[in-house]
């Protein structure tokens, strides 16, 4: 079993607690960093770490950091609005580990010069709202924050907000709005959160997984950390299985491994649910594209993700076996996003409306045969049209499952219901077989 | 701001038409300027980008991701936009098709239908039909949302102009966005009805009929109305409306926008204050009192019966025993000849109407008349703006977006009054008084200025002034307390120390007991702190109604002539011929005294009172004469920037009226004078050869947005 850094021992008694976070060689970080190093060395240090943000788009941590315009006040703002379906890897670092998470804001807001930190955590979270808050307090009167930290002359200020139940405020941009009161919309960018960002100071917002590696890195140096993970993705990550696995959870491993072990692997997934055959895995929450069976071997880690048609995103690896209605998985991701798109955009909140529109007709056997292409052909003017990425997240789920199993749409226009478990499937899946392979689609895997 | 130069210009070509604009400028603007549509309609150029509704596609050339947004990009030198690809043309389908999926396309019920940017950008842009064949989004249909505006959610697009023309703008957030996504909908705060004074202007930004006034609604089709550019009468801003009209009557006020003057809004009272205008109340008839009753006659009578009635009086009392009350609401041309009227022909020196109370013609230290020394525009440049005894929400609502807009580009505002006001919340301070305390805290402010040596034009006179008044100063001190005094010496320094101050007075507070110096210190005020005649500083009364400085300007004073030219005997002020018992005849035009007094002089024996109702005044004179709107005739107006603008006939006149100018030629025939006048123009032609004020100024020269005029050599012909 690979070595662990941000997850290590996670499930030890006490380690939510000051004393037991300190009894493993919690706040030496800080300590070393207050003494031994200015703030540059830290931003050189994260930068040659070659950690990348764990919150979904992967934006190397150093070179953000680097970004930060030189006027004061500037903030620094945790992301734990942890939202994205399929993603719960914050919340346990949070619950479990929340002391590490704020030596992470504290160094970090020590390196960018920050006098003022706030960490948003997702209001559904409450248990992890509670530890964070917690935490910082323990943290003020341990005098780790506050004034003068651990007698450097260094001043900083941790405020913790809950938010009020939106996907969209995990967006950096909207979460800046809601944390200063105000609809949680997306801003216009530019300028970027870099130069105005919240109260109109710079800001840097990061993740939470980011933040809570990095006392881990000041402690052991860029170079080990880089020691893990491949050429371009370095270190681990959290990935947080769910779907059809025996053992859905969270699992802290190198980028890199393939998806294969973190499925099938005993230590990790466990394999399929009732040994069923794997029909697709969504690798990085639900707003990634969708990837066929024959993907199981892409390496987890951004390029090859990438390279196989998808994103590494937020870590949050759904496995879906070949008893699932792609239709139905897919009417639930889109109700989603029609739900939880801001309204403030024409493309995204009326395009899902329409969407989830359709796919009620598909689902309960009213679809028309024009349907998929004008699902298509909606999500083509969302996608990219729309104000934020929310848009084309919503696109995701849908324009990946048509491309990899439009026969089972099909076959829901045709025979009003789905093709999984339908007894005349499989003679219908021949049929099928045959006018995809006419009309250029890829044949499904039996 | 200076005229951008030519090289500091930003060049880029649009659908390969070269455009050169100054930097900052966004894209959808740049395209305008090459006469090309770009359709929009979050976006509204008085107010901050929102890039919400995606319309306004284009695609620029080595940028990411096509298309772009052209209301939300700036231009950058030698940008290459297009926006006529097939992906632009796609997205905007694309876009049209969502906005009309949940549309009720109710337009032949719809008032917005014929003037509605859904439908004209669907013509141009939009896909010729839907493929969405699903049950549209439902709600109950219309509502209100305050007695004057209705909100149909079916129809609204979502676009957020009004909700942000209540944050941004007037600030009063009256309507906001409630819910989110396909759920989201326009509405206002939980038991709170949308109450703004400036509600009105969101059903003008709305691009659809989602919005609707109760005033139109239903009233006309937009194609069966003329449009007829005029300037708001409803208060001394001067906003210019277009005035639609449908068969004579006027229909609804749209703002014609004027960013020296009203920044492109109107207030309610200005957009919909017209009922006096249609009312059925109007008179149609001269009247003449017979045993005690007023009964109709005929003009020829009228004018006869007044020729009479005046001579008679003047043979028996002398001239001076007429007077005549004019009007702030009536044009230029109408206060002009009344008071030649009364002067020339009449021969009376006896010439007022209701004002505020300013100490001589002039200002002594400035030698400037009484009126705001900066424009309204200026108000932006001001680093502190000190209201005084003011309260422009209430008074001159459009002035009060213009200090807001102030306030967000970094102005302070100090509000100094007896009474809450919609300003308070934003004011850096306010400071409440007891009644009648503004004339103290004008003088408390100059005196510390003086006292502390923070004079940046020192003066001795008024040093030694000042140091006369110790004592009444003193007791000012004492009224207010020593907090507000303190307060106030705090304000004193900031004015003292501002970059640009505006201090500005109500011109009725002046009227107030112990106010009769609160001008004349203001001024003083403004004068020692260099706070005059420079951008963004200035002092002044913000007067009350549409024509209060034309008023003054024309010579409706006792003690002036046009042009502030002193007259050689003073006559009786306003208050004294409304107590005056050596008064016989009395001449009222457009004003209504008997709301000041509680009885008219008992020794009156002629009062000829000339106006569109039946006012108190009316209902007691001798002789009633129906007068016309200012929708129902041309003139000029002069408003509280001492702007000259162009009001121009709307209406036929109400059968049976006439303009008050009309009517003044009329009465001066019947008393043998000839006046040579065929219309209000040729009035403005004498009044431009004599009015140092209006040199050299013609109809054709107030065009459509007016002229700021300031005092120059006449130039006489």
């Amino acid at each position: 079993m690979p070595e662990l850094i941000i997850t290590k021992n996670i499930d030890a008694p006490g380690l939510d607690t000051l004393k037991g976070y300190r009894k493993r060689g919690g706040y030496k970080s800080l300590a070393k960093a207050l003494k031994e190093y200015q703030p540059d060395d830290i931003l050189e240090m994260v930068k040659k770490s070659g950690l990348r943000g764990r919150g979904g788009a992967g934006f190397p941590t150093g070179m953000k950091w680097g970004f930060l315009a030189k006027n004061q006040p500037r903030y620094l703002c945790c992301n734990c609005d942890e939202s994205e379906p399929g993603t719960f890897k914050d919340r346990m670092l949070m619950e479990k580990n929340p002391h590490q998470l704020i030596e992470g804001v504290i160094l970090t807001s020590y390196a960018c010069r920050v006098s003022v930190a706030f960490i948003y955590v997702r209001g559904e979270l409450a248990l992890a709202g509670r530890q964070i808050e917690r935490a910082i307090e323990e943290a003020y009167g341990a005098g780790l924050i506050g004034k003068n930290i651990l007698g450097s002359g260094y001043d900083l200020e941790v405020i913790m907000h809950r938010g009020a139940g939106a996907y969209i405020c995990g967006e950096e941009s909207a979460l800046m709005e809601s944390l200063e009161g105000r609809r949680g919309y997306p801003r216009l960018k530019p300028p970027f959160p870099a130069a105005v960002g919240l109260y109109g100071g710079p800001t840097v917002i990061n993740n939470c997984e980011t933040l809570s590696t990095i006392p881990a890195i000041v402690k052991n140096g860029a170079d080990w950390y880089a020691s893990f993970g491949t050429e371009k993705s370095k270190g681990t990550r959290v990935f947080c299985l769910s779907g059809h696995v025996k053992k859905p959870g969270n699992y802290e491993l190198p980028l890199g491994t393939p998806l294969r072990t973190l499925i099938y692997d005993e230590e990790y997934g466990g394999g399929i649910l009732d040994d069923k055959q794997l029909k697709a895995i969504i690798p990085g929450g639900s707003s990634t594209f969708m990837l066929g069976a024959d993907k199981v071997d892409t390496p987890l880690d951004f390029e090859a993700i990438a390279a196989a048609g998808s994103m590494l995103g937020s870590g949050g690896v759904v496995v879906i076996h070949e008893d699932t209605c792609i239709v139905g998985a897919a009417l639930r991701m889109t109700e989603f996003y029609r739900d939880e798109s801001c309204g403030k955009c024409t493309p995204c909140r009326e395009g899902t409306y329409w969407l989830t529109e359709i796919y009620e007709r598909l689902e309960h056997g009213r679809g028309k045969e024009s349907d998929i292409d004008l699902l298509m052909d909606i999500c083509d003017n969302i996608s990219g049209k729309s104000f934020c990425p929310l848009g084309d997240a919503a696109t995701s789920p849908i324009t990946s499952s048509i491309k990899l199993f439009r026969e089972e749409y099909e076959y829901h226009v045709r025979h009003g219901r789905c093709m999984v478990g339908d007894q005349h499937a499989q003679q219908e899946t021949l049929l099928a077989g045959a006018q995809s392979v006419h009309a250029g689609a890829p044949a499904k895997e039996m | 701001m200076p005229e951008e130069k030519k090289d500091e210009l930003v060049h880029l070509t649009i659908d390969d038409i070269p455009v050169a604009v100054p930097p900052g400028t966004l894209v959808w603007a740049a395209a305008r300027e090459a006469g090309i549509e770009v359709p929009i309609y979050c976006y509204h150029p008085k107010m901050p980008p929102l890039g919400a509704c995606r319309m306004c596609f284009v695609e620029i050339e080595k940028m990411p991701k096509p298309p772009q947004t052209a209301c939300t990009t700036p231009v950058s030198e030698g940008m290459i936009v297009h926006t006529k690809t097939e992906k632009v043309l796609k997205a905007r389908r694309g876009t049209l098709e969502f906005l009309l999926i949940n549309h009720p396309l109710d337009c032949p019920i719809c008032d917005k239908g014929g003037e509605c940017d859904l439908q004209d950008f669907t013509l141009r842009h939009g896909p010729g039909g839907t493929r969405f064949d699903q049950p549209k989004r439902h709600y109950q249909k219309p509502i209100p949302v305050s007695d004057r505006v209705m909100l149909d959610r079916e129809r609204c697009i979502l676009c957020q102009r009004c909700t942000r023309f209540s944050s941004e703008i007037s600030m009063d957030n009256g309507l906001v966005m409630i819910s989110r996504g396909y759920k989201m909908e326009v509405g206002t705060a939980p038991d709170h009805a949308f109450d703004s004074i400036f509600s009105g202007n969101t059903v003008e930004i709305c691009p659809v009929g989602a919005l609707t006034a109760t005033a139109y609604r239903f009233k006309a089709r937009p194609w069966e109305l003329k449009h007829i550019p005029s300037v708001c009468n409803n208060c001394s801003v001067g906003c210019n409306v277009r005035v639609d009209v449908r068969v004579d009557k006027i229909m609804r006020n749209m703002s014609r926008q004027n960013d020296a003057i009203d920044d492109g809004w109107l207030c309610d009272r200005g957009r919909w204050g017209f009922e006096y205008v249609n009312s059925p109340q109007r008179l149609r008839t001269p009247m003449i009192r017979r045993d005690g009753q007023l009964v109709a006659a005929a003009w020829e009578q009228a004018f006869y019966t007044i020729a009479l009635r005046l001579s008679e009086i003047t043979k028996k009392y002398g001239a001076s025993a007429i007077g005549g009350i004019g009007s702030t609401r009536t044009t230029n041309e109408d206060a002009y000849l009344f008071q030649k009227l009364l002067r020339q022909v009449i021969g009376t020196p006896h010439v007022d109407h209701h004002h505020g109370y300013f100490p001589g013609l002039r200002d002594s230290m400035t030698g400037k008349p009484w009126m705001m020394t900066n424009s309204i525009a200026e108000i932006e440049q001001a680093s502190h703006i000190v209201l005084i005894a003011a309260d422009p929400y209430q008074r001159q609502p459009i002035l009060d977006l213009r200090i807001k807009k102030a306030m967000k580009g970094g102005a302070k505002i100090y509000v100094v009054n007896v009474n809450e006001t919609e300003l308070d919340r934003f004011a850096v301070q306010k400071i409440t008084l007891p009644q009648q305390g503004a004339g103290a805290v004008a003088k408390i402010l100059l005196s510390t200025v003086v006292r502390q040596e923070e004079m940046k034009a020192p003066d001795e006179a008024l040093r030694a002034k000042l140091l006369q008044e110790d004592a009444l100063i003193r007791g000012h001190e004492e009224m207010l307390g020593s907090e507000v005094t303190a307060q106030l010496r705090e304000l004193a320094h900031e004015i003292a120390e501002a970059r640009g101050a505006i201090i500005l007075y109500d011109e009725m507070a002046t009227l107030e007991a112990g106010c009769e110096d609160l001008a004349a210190d203001l001024q003083a005020l403004a004068v020692v702190t260099g706070n005059i005649d420079r951008p963004g500083a200035g002092v002044g009364p913000l007067f009350e109604d549409a024509n209060s400085l034309g008023a003054r300007d024309m010579g409706l004073l006792p003690d002036a002539l046009p042009g502030y030219n002193p007259a050689e005997d003073a006559g009786m002020t306003y208050a004294e011929m409304l107590s005056s018992l050596q008064l016989k005849a009395l001449y009222v035009m457009g004003a209504n005294p008997a709301r000041h007094v509680e009885k008219l002089p008992d020794s009156l024996k002629l009062l000829i009172v000339q106006d569109i109702m039946l006012t108190e005044t009316a209902q007691q004179a001798d002789i009633v004469l129906p007068a016309v709107t200012f929708a129902e005739k041309d003139g000029s107006m002069t408003n509280i920037d001492h702007h000259v603008q162009a009001i121009r006939q709307a209406l036929r006149p109400l059968p049976g009226a006439k303009a008050d100018w009309e009517i003044f030629v009329e009465i001066a025939r019947h008393m043998g004078i000839k006046w040579n006048y065929a219309s209000s123009k040729e009035i403005l032609r004498e009044i431009a050869e004599e009015n140092p004020f209006y040199a050299g100024l013609d109809w054709e020269e107030l065009g459509a947005q007016g002229v700021r005029t300031q005092e120059q050599e006449v130039a006489r012909a």
